[in-house]
């Protein structure tokens, strides 16, 4: 069996006393696409926020490569490469110096980092217009440059959050394209959607999250036959539908 | 690492223009609309010219043994004391045209001032106050000299009223005050932060505090450095201020700088938020430089001596006047080590405050 690269042990956030995260067992094997698939609100940026030790658990433990991130933290965060789901990039910061100011924040310096930078930026197809300021950006390149971000420092575990949210699909195959690609190089990945067909394309297992909890977890195959071993063409959204109780609906803000 | 976060912190500050505008001509822009308010401001101290006064003194005064000195000094001063051993002092006032009168009883000194030599009168309160800490001094010698003849008033070194006009004052003063709000250039750096949510980026990485810290407290620093570098200038070319003894003075400049930044960064890093910052930031400068100096001359102002030696704007601006008009101040030092102080105490809250935040993340 692969090496456990994240394991979540009973992980559990409350906010006013509401467990927004409940008791999260999750395990994370190298070299995997873990796809964590859930609606608005299930819980899916605050597991990854204290995964990469942005929001404090309120119980329960993370190993994250045999270490405690949380006393740890020294020996482990820079194997993480975080893509917010929210955007963190600066606006008023040309492409190339957002790349730089962030990958730099990992020790990389001179003319490594100068390298790492445009590599960054070919990776994401923004080499061209590493010049312009961020903010003047389209919603898709500012995902991108957001994601040239965090890879920099050639992490093992890259976590996505909700990476394609308001793009087209030409960025959006882009995107899932290059995840692909840094999974082939050796990466781990997460990634977090509520986009089925994303997850279904690229993630080698999935896990279903409602209400903080994880529901269901498997291969699209397995989550598929746990709800209905008769059907043929099943879709992992009828799954989803199926598990949560929810219509799509339900989940729009 | 954190060359690159100076870096970038320094092209966010200067993409914010407008703060960067405000840093450099707002001193030079201060001073010189007001330059002729200042000579208004200051008309009535200049316009003192000697002037007599009155005084007694009564059996068993501290002063009995060094009255002569006092005398000698006051003439330096342009002051000229008559004694008067008999008399209501009201009356001899009026009498003998006198801008005032001072009683030397045992323990103090009472003063009368005439109503119509009001900027005489607070000369001569400014004179006394400076012969009676002399004096401290002096009665300690009195205590070891054997004959009390011995005890003279070092009157040179009783420079009691620093000769210094209007602009050299104000031009001083208001580069001390700005120094204190260099905090508005960090403008760039801290909204963007806020506005993109850098710092989850921060957090996701090995970077300390004390590195987020100094990559924000030096690149605020050089630049207040340069602008108040280039009002400095600016306002000597152009209104003529006199500065005394460059490097000393440029050493406590920089200190007011410092301090004044490490106290800015400490109120972002407690409240973060730019707004809150800022506006407590100017108010206690305000208040600082109310207590200075920075408005009404320190050497005028009614404040009580206890106050004006807790702002540290007075101690720099003292220092710096005196160096101007005189060349030496006994206020280098305490403007220099109050700066320090407070810059290493506020530093050290905001990088704590920084590490709280970080622990206690919700
Ligand atoms: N700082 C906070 N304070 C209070 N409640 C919060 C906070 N952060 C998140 N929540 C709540 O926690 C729940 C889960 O939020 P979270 O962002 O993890 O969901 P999500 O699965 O990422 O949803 P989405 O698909 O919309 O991104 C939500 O109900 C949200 O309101
Ligand atoms: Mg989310």
């Amino acid at each position: 069996m692969e090496e456990i690269i994240l394991k979540t042990t009973d992980l559990t956030k409350k906010y006013n006393n509401k467990a927004v995260v409940d008791n999260l067992n999750l395990e994370i094997r190298r070299g995997e696409i873990f796809g964590l698939l859930g609606p608005n609100g299930a819980g899916k940026s605050t597991t990854m926020n204290m995964i990469c030790s942005i929001v404090t658990p309120t119980a329960g433990s993370i190993e994250l490569l045999g270490k405690n991130p949380r006393k740890q933290k020294k020996e482990v965060i820079h194997k993480i490469g975080y893509i917010p789901q929210e955007l963190a990039i600066h606006g008023n910061l040309k492409a190339w110096e957002n790349v730089e100011l962030f990958t730099s924040l990992y020790g990389i310096k001179g003319e490594e980092l100068k390298s790492t930078v445009n590599e960054s930026l070919e990776y994401v197809g923004l080499l061209e217009r590493r010049q312009e300021f961020a903010k003047n950006f389209s919603g898709g390149m500012k995902r991108r440059l957001n994601i040239a971000c965090a890879i920099g420092h050639h992490p093992e575990l890259l976590i996505f959050d909700e990476p394609t949210v308001g793009i087209d699909p030409q960025s959006r195959n882009f995107i899932l394209d290059k995840i692909k690609e840094s999974n082939q190089k050796g990466a781990t990945v997460i990634y977090t959607s509520h986009y089925m067909e994303e997850v279904e394309a690229i993630c080698t297992r999935i896990a279903i999250m409602d209400n903080g909890k994880i529901i269901a977890c498997g291969t699209s195959e397995e989550l598929k036959k746990l709800v209905n071993n008769e059907k043929e063409d099943i879709t992992l959204e009828e799954v989803f539908l199926t598990l949560t109780g929810k219509k799509l609906r339900d989940y729009a803000e | 690492m954190i060359r690159y976060l100076i870096k970038n912190n320094f092209k966010l500050m200067f993409r914010n223009k407008w703060s960067i505008v405000v840093m450099l001509l707002g001193p030079v822009l201060v001073i010189a609309v007001l330059s002729s308010a200042f000579s208004e401001l200051m008309k009535s101290y200049e316009s003192v010219e000697e002037f007599n006064v009155g005084y007694r003194v009564e059996s068993e005064s501290m002063v009995s043994g060094y009255i002569e000195s006092i005398r000698e000094a006051g003439k330096e001063a342009g002051i000229t004391f008559y004694e008067y051993k008999e008399g209501n002092p009201e009356e001899l006032m009026a009498k003998h045209d006198l801008a005032g009168f001072v009683k030397f009883t045992k323990e103090e000194y009472v003063l009368y001032q005439s109503a119509d030599d009001e900027v005489e009168g607070m000369t001569l309160e400014y004179f006394l106050d400076r012969v009676m800490s002399e004096n401290v001094n002096v009665s300690l010698q009195m205590m070891n000299a054997t004959r009390q003849n011995d005890v003279e008033l070092p009157v040179q070194e009783l420079e009691f009223m620093p000769a210094i006009n209007a602009v050299d004052y104000y031009g001083i003063i208001y580069i001390v005050y700005f120094s204190w709000c260099g905090i508005i250039c960090a403008t760039g750096v801290f909204s963007n932060e806020k506005k993109y949510g850098i710092e989850r980026k921060f957090r996701v990485s090995n970077v300390s505090e004390m590195k987020l810290y100094l990559g924000k407290f030096i690149p605020i620093n050089m630049t207040v450095v340069g602008g108040m570098g280039i009002s400095t200038i600016i306002t000597v070319l152009l209104h003529g201020v006199h500065w005394g003894k460059p490097l000393l003075s440029a050493m406590i400049i920089f200190g007011m700088i410092l301090a004044g930044n490490a106290f800015g960064m400490m109120l972002y890093q407690l409240s973060k938020n730019l707004a809150i910052t800022i506006i407590v930031q100017f108010t206690i400068v305000w208040i600082l430089g109310f207590l200075g100096g920075s408005f009404e001359t320190y050497m005028f102002s009614s404040t009580p001596d206890f106050l004006k030696h807790l702002s540290p704007i007075y101690h720099g601006n003292r220092a710096l006047v005196e160096l101007s008009c005189m060349g030496q101040s006994e206020y280098v030092g305490s403007a220099i080590v109050y700066s320090l102080v407070i810059t290493a105490i506020c530093s050290a809250i905001a990088i704590l405050a920084g590490e709280m935040r970080k622990r206690g993340r919700a």
